[in-house]
């Protein structure tokens, strides 16, 4: 069996994958290459949602719960009445915790792509691998790796 | 091959080459305008490193006016990258395509605007060379910054924003970095392929990258309101009269997206020219981004008469006073041209044919931008130059230091921005390729 198919057009390149999935090769098998995201690929591939969500949920939650912590902590940690306000005072806070669940949600959310992306991939950065403008489908052999 | 899928990749290749050409080497009007930007930088840094040696006594700001003309650039610059934002992230939530050929150039905007502005406060601070301080850091005398003033939530605002700006900006750039690599020889081959993080486009890459644009996308939303909002708080959360206003918040977003707006179309129109663009920048696109322009300037032209509506509804006499002397005091002209320009001049887009004629875009966005230029400067002056008490009534005009310092902000903005144009792919090439697909 042909094990790389390359097309010019959307089109064509999605046909022949969804051709291949029906004639019973495996989804993991498929590795494919496109010059710009196709998600009906995904689901012909049926590919599970990312987990990058979790890692946005954690970094977002972290920041929120790091902006009360801090800004509490350093308030207590020398206690100064400032104009007339509580020593803990929760509303200014919740501006610091807003901005530190975006800065350390994104933050993550980037890291943690580029761990699941597996990039920066060195041996791309040294040799890189050009597909063009085509749309590659690549079929690993059984014991391939 | 059907005639079709010819049409596809001939469109992506051509898209690739017109985006290139940009990238070339650069003719010498590039050079002089380059030259011409690092210039006005390099007497704005000088000047700073003058008012730095000499105190802040050589610039205009006084007693009762402490904020002046840093303070009203930093605003202006924060707003200047309000849009960006909005183009790229709101505008993609919203699936408004007609954003794909302005995100680029809008984000670098941002970010570039949001490098700009942040040296606002530390050149306001005299002593910049302990700007560190506004940061909460362990240090040796046990001190915290104090987190319930309206400044250190700036300062953690805009630092955030200016990280998830990049983040987005890099991003979304990384498919397009790729590209460039595999056009390019040599030693720039190197570098991008450094930067392009070894891109392969496998499925892998493209389905977890187009979750966190969506992430991000999400994040940067709720940022660019909080963001604005934080600057205006600056403002609001003092007793001024003219500043201690619920409004403010919202009628600050509204005024900064509707002059980054403006700055867009600023830099985008001689872009385009110079790189001849048109086959992707259409006058469609222009026609709806001047619909955006439009439509906050309505919000902002409605706070003006909000604010005034407040002042005199609200019975408060300095309130009242205030406004009085905003509209006839001594700043009345700053105030009439800022109307003019923000609120009159726009209403001309109600007509299409001006909506679609580049060369009057132009000029209008230059306005618009001088009139929140403006808006900014009258806010900030007015108030603080007549509050309570008649004994603490002073006025306040720029000397040169602010002048010189204002003159070097729009030298590194454009600075940035040139260098932009030819080392960073310009469009969002594999979006607007991604969209022709369809």
């Amino acid at each position: 069996m042909k094990n790389q198919f390359v097309f010019e057009e959307k089109q064509q390149f999605l046909e022949q994958l969804e051709r291949l999935v029906k004639e019973g090769v495996n989804p993991k098998q498929i590795t494919i290459f496109t010059p710009f995201p196709v998600h009906e690929a995904e689901e012909i591939l049926r590919l599970k949602t990312s987990p990058l969500r979790f890692f946005t949920l954690i970094g977002a939650l972290s920041g929120l719960l790091f902006g009360f912590f801090f800004t509490i902590w350093t308030s207590l940690d020398w206690p100064l009445i400032r104009g007339g306000k509580p020593i803990v005072a929760l509303p200014p806070f919740i501006i610091l915790a807003f901005e530190l669940t975006i800065l350390f949600g994104g933050v993550i959310s980037f890291i943690g792509y580029l761990l699941l992306a597996k990039l920066p991939s060195i041996k791309r950065i040294i040799q890189p691998a050009e597909y063009g403008n085509q749309f590659v489908i690549h079929i690993q052999n059984e014991g391939q790796k | 091959m059907k005639p079709e899928s010819m049409k596809q990749i001939e469109f992506n290749t051509t898209l690739e080459q017109d985006i290139l050409v940009a990238m070339r080497k650069p003719r010498p009007v590039y050079w002089l305008a380059l030259a011409l930007s690092a210039l006005c930088f390099a007497v704005g840094m000088v000047t700073w490193i003058y008012m730095m040696l000499k105190g802040m006594g050589i610039a205009g700001i006084n007693n009762p006016v402490g904020w002046g003309v840093f303070i009203t650039d930093f605003v202006f610059w924060v707003g200047i990258a309000h849009s960006g934002t909005l183009i790229s992230a709101v505008l993609f939530l919203f699936r408004a395509k007609f954003r794909n050929v302005f995100n680029r150039s809008a984000e670098a905007m941002t970010v570039f605007a949001v490098m700009t502005a942040g040296l606002f406060p530390l050149i306001h601070l005299g002593r910049g060379w302990i700007f560190y301080w506004l940061f909460p850091y362990p240090n040796q005398r046990q001190l915290w910054v104090n987190f319930q003033s309206p400044l250190i939530w700036d300062v953690f605002a805009v630092s955030t924003y200016f990280t998830i700006s990049a983040i987005f900006w890099y991003i979304g750039m990384v498919p397009d970095l790729a590209i460039v690599r595999r056009r390019t020889e040599g030693i720039r081959k190197r570098i991008y392929s450094i930067f392009s993080l070894g891109w392969t486009g496998s499925l892998r890459q493209w389905q977890h990258y187009n979750k966190l644009y969506m992430f991000l996308a999400a994040f940067a939303t709720p940022l660019v309101i909080s963001v604005h909002s934080v600057v205006s708080w600056d403002f609001a959360m003092s007793v001024i009269p003219g500043w201690h206003t619920t409004i403010f918040a919202p009628y600050f977003v509204a005024g900064a997206i509707f002059s980054g707006t403006a700055m867009v179309l600023t830099l985008v129109i001689p872009m385009r020219k110079i790189f001849r663009l048109e086959k992707y920048i259409t006058l469609d696109h222009f026609d709806k981004i001047s619909k955006v322009l439009l439509f906050t300037s309505l919000i902002v032209t409605y706070s003006y008469i909000v604010e005034f509506a407040l002042a005199f509804y609200g019975g408060h006499k300095f309130e009242e006073a205030h406004f009085t002397y905003r509209l006839l005091g001594d700043y009345r002209y700053f105030y009439w041209l800022m109307l003019f320009c923000n609120s009159l001049l726009p209403l001309s887009l109600f007509v299409k044919k001006l909506r679609r004629k580049i060369s009057y875009l132009f000029i209008l966005s230059l306005f618009v931008n001088v009139g929140m230029w403006l808006e900014r400067f009258v806010i900030i002056v007015t108030s603080l130059s007549k509050d309570f008490d008649p004994y603490n009534w002073g006025l306040y005009f720029p000397r040169w230091p602010e002048i010189a310092i204002t003159l070097g902000s729009f030298g590194m903005f454009f600075m940035f921005f040139l260098i932009f144009t030819k080392v960073l792919p310009i469009l969002a090439i594999t979006e607007i390729k991604e969209e022709a697909a369809e």
